[in-house]
């Protein structure tokens, strides 16, 4: 019985861990934003770069692209689909959630579902 | 002449296996003879590896794959670990590997004769299966058609001490998991008795794993240094094919712990064992065949690739076709409760898994969506990111006192004192966070390193009477190598979060402050070295008005092969990096980036003492 009251101890406090978790997506600064989403591009002349943190021409041009569409109160979303409707999903290091990518993204939540079943399951049957 | 006697020893190696199989069905030999014949095979194999590098070091142009990949300018270690700078040599040296893995494993004493033999067999077989590869498809003995005086020279990126090492130690960490596969293939096969199997299982799979922990950091620390970009991990295809083999291999190791709390469960440490080795081929098909696009991938070439995808194949579908013949049967069910030690190992081995092949998802998406739709998408760290590192924070959770669990009952000793330390390491964490810059991720994972590091300690102080020597050193090994991964985390964490960079427009003689530190441009030099020319600018660190050290960052420019490198330089100290690139001149000023980087060094720190703790593992009984 203590061990569940200690179990319960430990999970309030990756509760509030947690919680605090979701402050931190207020809105940043303008650098703070640019930054966050040209670390998520490929640079596309570069090998596996982001293209924060490459000093290529192509970056460049697209680090100033994407200051100017925050400026014009472009949401991050709205500027992911310019880059991808110009250079194409490559250029997006964090795929989209569509229907190609649907598999991709569900497929570790899933097994993380059919992991926890299957733990509960063995734990039951003791 | 060099290339003559490799080529010979090379086909003449896997001659004698192909025949030990064969005859293997008509003759019974007895245990000395059939050791001798591995040991020559293993020999000749390795004579060829060497012929190879003597054909490198001597620069003999009239082998085609000397004239390709070298040049008799390059300082002489280059040219030894040239060997492998190629993709034929390094598979020559792959096959190396497996030989003298083979040759050390004939030299095993006690252990089942038979079962030992049925392991070479299956050891010799995947020798064939590589041997054959070489010689059709990555010969590096062939013969030059036109007489030159020069080479074409080594890539630059591999002109570097890195190349001599990161390579042997990372195949010896894929290539040991060969030895693992053939006892699980040997296990299923025969009805020897567990014990046996699992020590030997155990001993090798530690071997091969430490060698991969240490390949993978030698790997990592030689990007941080070569590539420039300031990190140290990229989540770069090749980085996630050697990670697979690795968590696989995790799993393989602490499931083999549950075979000492005679809780044996074989079935899932064969269906590891095929996994790992499975992955380590994988990958060698994947980087090989050309089709991602690394440094790694020296020269694509279709047919490799299609040879290399057959041997997975048939590796692997006959490993795991082998497993679901002949499954084991559980001897003794599981003492699976809501929290011992076999929960605890067995939720750390589902999470592991989940976190494999997520990797491997991730890794190949985008070629399977390349071949279904033809889009081309990418895959990078950002998902791996919010996938992998979720799913292995309650393994990092458990980690901490999965070693003091008791495998019988539900009871945790001293159970107070880990969840009130828990508490106040979480609220220290967090108050110095909101007190500084607060970052979730940082919290977490402070909270995660610290908490690890401090279980472990409790845990031996606790649990052991602490008198020096090497036997206390060896029980409280897992306690040693958890410590390892709590400091590599809090570097990990550190150095990812907290990374600041500055960006400088900088003339000879300028001084700029970047935190705590003084940095001068003392002056910028061009010079002449062997192979290639160095433009090197020289930093002053200061402190307190003091010259604390002078640190060189620059470029090469490689004639021969007309390509820059960026060459980095590095402060380190025991809390942070300070990492110079120097870019472009624009109007008499160079450009100048800073990375101020916390906490690396307690990465390698962290790795050198999981890879420590691994060989002391292996001295265990």
């Amino acid at each position: 019985m203590k061990l569940y009251h200690s179990c319960r101890k430990i999970a309030f406090v990756n509760l509030f861990v947690f919680i605090s978790f979701f402050e931190v997506f207020a809105d940043g600064t303008l650098d703070e934003k640019v930054k966050n989403l040209t670390l998520e591009l490929r640079c596309m002349t570069c090998q596996n770069q982001s293209i924060y943190d490459s000093e290529a021409d192509f970056s460049k041009d697209i680090k100033k692209i994407v200051r100017t569409k925050f400026e014009e109160g472009k949401s991050e979303k709205e500027i992911k689909l310019f880059l991808v409707e110009r250079y194409g999903e490559y250029i997006l290091f964090k795929p989209l959630l569509n229907y190609k990518n649907w598999f991709l993204w569900s497929f570790p939540f899933i097994f993380l579902m059919f992991g926890l079943f299957f733990i509960g399951l063995k734990i039951r049957k003791n | 002449m060099s290339s003559l006697v490799g080529f010979i020893s090379l086909a003449l190696a896997v001659i004698i296996n192909i025949f030990l199989l064969i005859s293997n069905f008509f003759i019974k030999y007895n245990n000395k003879i059939f050791n001798l014949i591995i040991k020559v095979s293993s020999i000749l194999t390795i004579i060829s590896f060497f012929s190879l590098m003597y054909a490198y070091i001597v620069s003999d142009f009239s082998n085609f794959n000397v004239f390709q990949n070298s040049h008799s300018e390059k300082p002489l270690i280059y040219k030894i670990s040239g060997t492998w700078g190629n993709h034929e040599g390094s598979m020559l040296l792959w096959l190396s590997i497996l030989s003298i893995y083979g040759f050390f494993f004939s030299r095993t004493e006690n252990i089942n004769i038979k079962f030992k033999q049925q392991t070479l067999l299956i050891q010799s077989f995947l020798h064939v299966l590589f041997g054959l590869f070489i010689v059709f498809t990555s010969n590096p003995f062939l013969v030059n058609s036109v007489i030159v005086k020069e080479g074409l020279g080594l890539n630059p990126i591999l002109q570097d001490p890195g190349l001599a090492i990161h390579p042997p130690i990372l195949y010896a960490g894929y290539v040991g998991y060969s030895i693992v596969f053939s006892l699980a293939i040997a296990g299923l096969f025969s009805d020897s008795d567990n014990k046996g199997w699992i020590f030997v299982t155990k001993r090798w799979a530690l071997i091969s794993w430490t060698f991969l922990t240490g390949g993978i950091a030698l790997g990592s620390y030689w990007a941080y240094y070569e590539l420039g970009w300031g990190g140290w991990w990229f989540w770069d295809p090749v980085e996630n094919i050697s990670l697979m083999p690795w968590i696989a291999g995790l799993a393989l190791v602490h499931s083999l712990l549950m075979a000492k709390g005679e809780q044996i469960i074989k079935k899932w440490i064969i269906f590891l064992s095929i996994l790992c080795f499975s992955l380590s081929v994988f990958g060698t098909f994947l980087v090989r065949s050309g089709i991602l696009t690394s440094v790694h991938s020296f020269a694509s070439d279709a047919s490799r690739g299609l040879f290399i995808l057959l041997i997975f194949f048939i590796i692997t579908g006959f490993g795991f076709l082998v497993f679901l013949l002949k499954t084991p049967e559980n001897s003794k069910p599981i003492n699976f409760l809501f929290i011992n030690k076999v929960s605890a190992l067995v939720i750390n081995n589902i999470l592991m898994i989940i976190a494999t092949l997520t990797i491997l998802l991730g890794t190949i998406y985008p070629i399977i969506v390349e071949v279904l739709t033809n889009d081309r998408i990418s895959v990078g760290g950002p998902y791996f990111n919010s996938t992998v590192i979720p799913i292995m924070i309650p393994g990092f959770l458990l980690m901490s006192i999965a070693p003091i669990l008791s495998w019988q009952t539900n009871r945790i000793r001293n159970a107070r004192l880990y969840v009130i330390g828990f508490i106040a390491i979480s609220l220290l964490v967090l108050v110095q966070s909101y007190l500084s810059t607060f970052n979730t991720w940082g919290v977490l994972g402070l909270i995660l390193g610290i908490w690890i590091i401090t279980a472990s300690f409790i845990s031996i102080i606790s649990s052991y009477k602490i008198d020096f020597n090497f036997k206390l050193l060896q029980k409280i090994n897992p306690h040693i190598a958890h410590i390892g991964v709590g400091i590599a985390i809090i570097g990990i964490t550190c150095s990812s979060v907290f990374k600041n960079e500055y960006d400088f427009n900088l003339n000879e003689g300028d001084t700029v402050q970047i935190e705590d530190t003084i940095v001068k441009l003392e002056k910028i030099e061009m010079t002449n070295e062997v192979n290639f020319q160095a433009l090197r600018a020289n930093f002053l660190i200061e402190r307190n008005k003091k010259v604390v050290a002078n640190i060189k960052a620059g470029k090469n420019y490689y004639p021969v092969s007309k390509m820059i490198t960026t060459e980095a330089g590095i402060y380190h100290e025991l809390y942070k990096d300070i990492y110079f690139i120097v870019g472009d001149q624009k109007d008499k000023n160079w450009f100048v980036k800073v990375y101020i980087n916390p906490f690396v060094s307690f990465i390698w720190i962290g790795v050198l003492i999981m890879v420590v703790s691994g060989f002391i593992g292996v001295t265990r009984k």
